[in-house]
């Protein structure tokens, strides 16, 4: 009797606490509110008229593309395509659409929806076109001629070109598909009033303040867990954490490097981490003297000691680099040496291109800290530092961001501090966006114009096989890093804080926040 | 005739007296007196920063960066490895230079706009008073601001913008001395003697509202030195690496948990160097002060 006593007590403990295991990692509760804090807000909702993060962070959960990225990857899965067909010369993509999705204003989704969404982008002639409104659509549509709808559930698209990554291009915030009708309802203020098709509809934007969003209990994949997302602005980094601390935010984002260790100790908090697809550079105009002069760019390149600033300024959780392209990208060169530190041979250089007295400049950097640069700022006040001592005096000028981004494209800087995250995980992402001289105007800041790199970059983009593309793409970087266009700085980790009791978050490559599948434990 | 040409002497020997009445005064003020003294040590911080500096301000050094305060950097150093005592006593600098450059600016307009304005009336009068009040209507940050935003970020700027944001207290306090001497005997008399207008307005009424403009100026120049060090503080005043003590708050709040050292010390900095002049403000209000002379 005892000994059953005995196992009967075992049995129970052990079933018990597997029950309790189960119930802490298993089943995803519905319900609660999430609160993301940014730390700045997002400038525009409609997915076509932003390349901003804090809006593209938004859109991912109001709006779906035809195709979208396996969770944490940025490889390519169905999304609002079911399947689809690409010819052999990879000129014609057929789209077979998911049947009975409906917008959050109840707008089916069909071919014509998709149609009139790329049109309002690319034909000028298209009612609802927008002049200048659309900044991404030439690099993620650009390449397409003509979208049509072959039936009410199918539509193809015939590109001008064959371009290799135009299926990743479908997957990325820019091109996800919005509302016809929405579109037709507000106009130019279509903007402020996102309609997709996406796990949570938009309920309110307070600017610089908070966005709402609130579940779509008809979700194609299923009703989010969470009854409602709130996307909150609090642009100190150090406020920021003590709000999470306290349990006020469930995520954020923008931890500065000094604070990790305190978010690694607190029990109550997460780290999430993973290898950013991201560079954070200095723009050197290309164009302008002093640095139409290669050797005096090559000398920027030595004069500064990256390998400190990832270490010390940035806490260790930035890595130096060598080129254009994160090493976490496919297509990365790793044979490249790139500019270690070395003030003496900067100093050669500069004597070598007849500024043996050095000279000087102004460098132009924005104020608040970035994903692919976590202290703002103080990054120009560092590069300052190491120039002057090879005899280069930069004038620093701290620019607001929307000026800043509008005269960077428009070209108005000497040199200027900028950075880049994957948005589809392919080097075209990166070395198209960078030094396509068609670029210059947008996202070419450094107005670097090379016949044979665009010549490069456009055989990449018309062949599919993968090895092949890498081998261009490593000629390419070979040629950039020679002809040192930027002055490459470092690659950022990621590193998202949550409260604990978030559940099933995944970081994406991207850096976009997703909270379709995650939940809260309450 | 006698009698005319007396008066005016009478009051400078009188108003002579009323200064070294004034100055006895503020020696027995000791508040006063800690505040003088708090600006003399300012200001030969800021005359011999090259040999008080332990260090170069500017010297980046990461490998000693956050270091807390210690016997080798005796107020720690920043986020750069710079030694933060070398950096306040090179702000000690800019500071006061801030201070005195901004205030002389309102000084010099809004005293002339004052006496201008007092001394003619009419339209001249309201034209200029009704600009005044229009700028007074502003919060001082919020019209320095919106000055920043015309002319760029940078420390000279700052020192215009606050230079202009101050005229309108100048103008106003000159303006009703202006209009309460304009009508004394002597001031009449001289205009009877045959005195032009600005021999009237340099000798006479400017050297009569002289207490009031001088109180002024040293409250002004202490909150100078606070709005200037808000302007860098938010970004528009000076740009790194200068050692702005507003820039150099701004900058640590950032590890006010970490390294509270590095955001402490130059608001300690600031403060103590407007409480000195307020301290000597107040004094001098009291010491000219013609109401409390017995």
């Amino acid at each position: 009797m005892r000994r059953f006593l005995t196992v009967l007590l075992v049995v129970t403990l052990v079933l018990g606490t597997a029950g309790l295991v189960l119930a802490q990692d298993g089943d995803p509760e519905y319900g609660g509110t999430l609160i993301y804090a940014q730390g700045a807000d997002a400038d525009a909702l409609d997915p076509h008229m932003t390349t901003l993060g804090n809006s593209a962070d938004v859109i991912v959960n109001v709006f779906d593309g035809l195709v979208r990225f396996k969770p944490g990857t940025t490889e390519i899965e169905p999304a609002l395509a079911t399947d689809w067909e690409v010819s052999d010369d990879g000129l014609e993509y057929v789209f077979h659409l998911r049947k009975g999705v409906k917008f959050h204003d109840g707008t089916p989704f069909n071919a014509e929806a998709v149609v009139f969404d790329i049109e309002r982008q690319l034909n000028s002639d298209h009612p609802y076109y927008l002049e200048g409104a659309y900044p991404y659509a030439g690099f993620s549509l650009g390449m397409i001629e003509k979208v049509e709808a072959v039936d009410e559930y199918t539509v193809k698209f015939t590109l001008e070109n064959p371009y290799a990554p135009f299926l990743k291009n479908l997957a990325m915030f820019a091109t996800m598909i919005a509302s016809p009708e929405a579109v037709k309802k507000y106009g130019e203020d279509i903007f402020k009033h996102p309609v997709g098709t996406g796990p949570f509809k938009f309920v309110e934007w307070v600017r610089d303040d908070h966005i709402t969003l609130e579940a779509n209990e008809d979700y194609w994949d299923g009703r989010p867990y969470l009854d409602e997302l709130i996307f909150t602005v609090i642009p100190n980094n150090q406020t920021r954490l003590l709000e999470l601390e306290e349990g006020n935010i469930h995520v954020m984002e923008g931890l500065n490097p000094t604070d990790v260790e305190r978010v690694i100790e607190n029990d109550n908090l997460d780290l999430l981490e993973a290898p950013g697809l991201n560079i954070g550079y200095i723009a050197l105009h290309n164009e302008k003297k002093p640095f139409d002069n290669k050797m005096v760019r090559k000398a920027m390149n030595y004069a500064i000691n990256k390998e400190e600033i990832c270490k010390y300024l940035m806490g260790g959780q930035a890595t130096p680099a060598k080129g254009p392209l994160p090493p976490t990208i496919w297509a990365y060169d790793d044979s490249l040496e790139g500019y270690p530190y070395n003030p003496e041979k900067a100093k050669t250089l500069l004597k070598g291109a007849g500024y043996g007295d050095g000279f000087e400049f102004t460098l132009r950097t924005y104020s608040a800290p970035r994903a692919y640069n976590p202290v703002g700022s103080r990054l120009a006040t560092a590069v300052q530092q190491y120039l002057s001592e090879v005899g280069i005096k930069a004038n620093i000028e701290q620019l607001e961001w929307g000026t800043y981004i509008e005269e960077g494209k428009a070209g108005k800087h000497t040199a200027a501090f900028f950075g880049w995250i994957a948005d589809n995980g392919d080097p075209d992402n990166f070395l198209n966006v960078f030094f396509n001289s068609a670029n210059q105007g947008s996202t070419n800041r450094a107005f670097y114009s090379n016949p044979k790199v665009d010549k490069l970059l456009k055989q990449a983009q018309q062949i599919t096989d993968e090895d092949k593309r890498e081998r261009i793409y490593k000629e390419v970087q070979g040629i950039i890093v020679d002809d040192a266009p930027f002055v490459f700085l470092n690659h950022m980790k990621m590193q998202i804080p949550i409260r604990s009791n978030v559940k099933n978050y995944v970081l994406y490559p991207t850096n976009n926040k997703y909270f379709h599948k995650v939940w809260l434990d309450q | 005739m006698n009698n005319l040409e007396k008066n005016p002497e009478e009051n400078e020997v009188k108003s002579e007296s009323l200064w070294s009445i004034s100055f006895k005064r503020l020696r027995k003020n000791k508040t006063a007196i800690a505040g003088i003294i708090i600006i003399i040590v300012f200001t030969l911080i800021a005359v011999l920063a090259p040999y008080i500096a332990p260090y170069d301000p500017f010297n980046q050094n990461f490998i000693k960066s956050f270091r807390a305060p210690s016997s080798e950097h005796f107020l720690g150093t920043d986020e750069f490895g710079r030694d933060i005592f070398s950096r306040i006593i090179y702000g000690a600098r800019i500071s006061l230079q801030i201070g005195f450059i901004a205030v002389f600016i309102a000084l010099i307009v809004g005293v002339a706009l004052g006496l201008i304005a007092g001394y003619y009336g009419g339209w001249i009068d309201m034209g200029i008073m009704r600009i005044m009040d229009l700028m007074l209507s502003f919060p001082y940050i919020l019209l320095a601001l919106v000055i920043m935003s015309i002319l760029g970020p940078g420390i000279y700027n700052a020192m215009i913008a606050i230079g202009i944001v101050y005229v309108p207290q100048y103008a106003r306090i000159v303006r009703s001395s202006v209009l309460s001497i304009k009508k004394k005997e002597y001031v009449i008399a001289a205009r009877a003697l045959g005195a032009n207008d600005s021999r009237i307005i340099l000798k006479h009424v400017l050297l009569n509202s002289m207490a009031p403009i001088i109180i002024q100026t040293t409250l002004s120049i202490g909150r100078a030195i606070i709005n200037a060090a808000g302007l860098s503080f938010l970004g528009l005043g000076a740009q790194p690496p200068t050692p702005e003590w507003g820039a150099m708050l701004s900058n640590g709040q950032d590890f006010l948990r970490n390294a509270p050292w590095i955001a402490t010390f130059p608001g300690v900095a600031i403060a103590l160097l407007v409480l000195g002049f307020n301290l000597v403000g107040d004094g001098l209000r009291d010491a000219l002060d013609p109401r409390l002379h017995k």
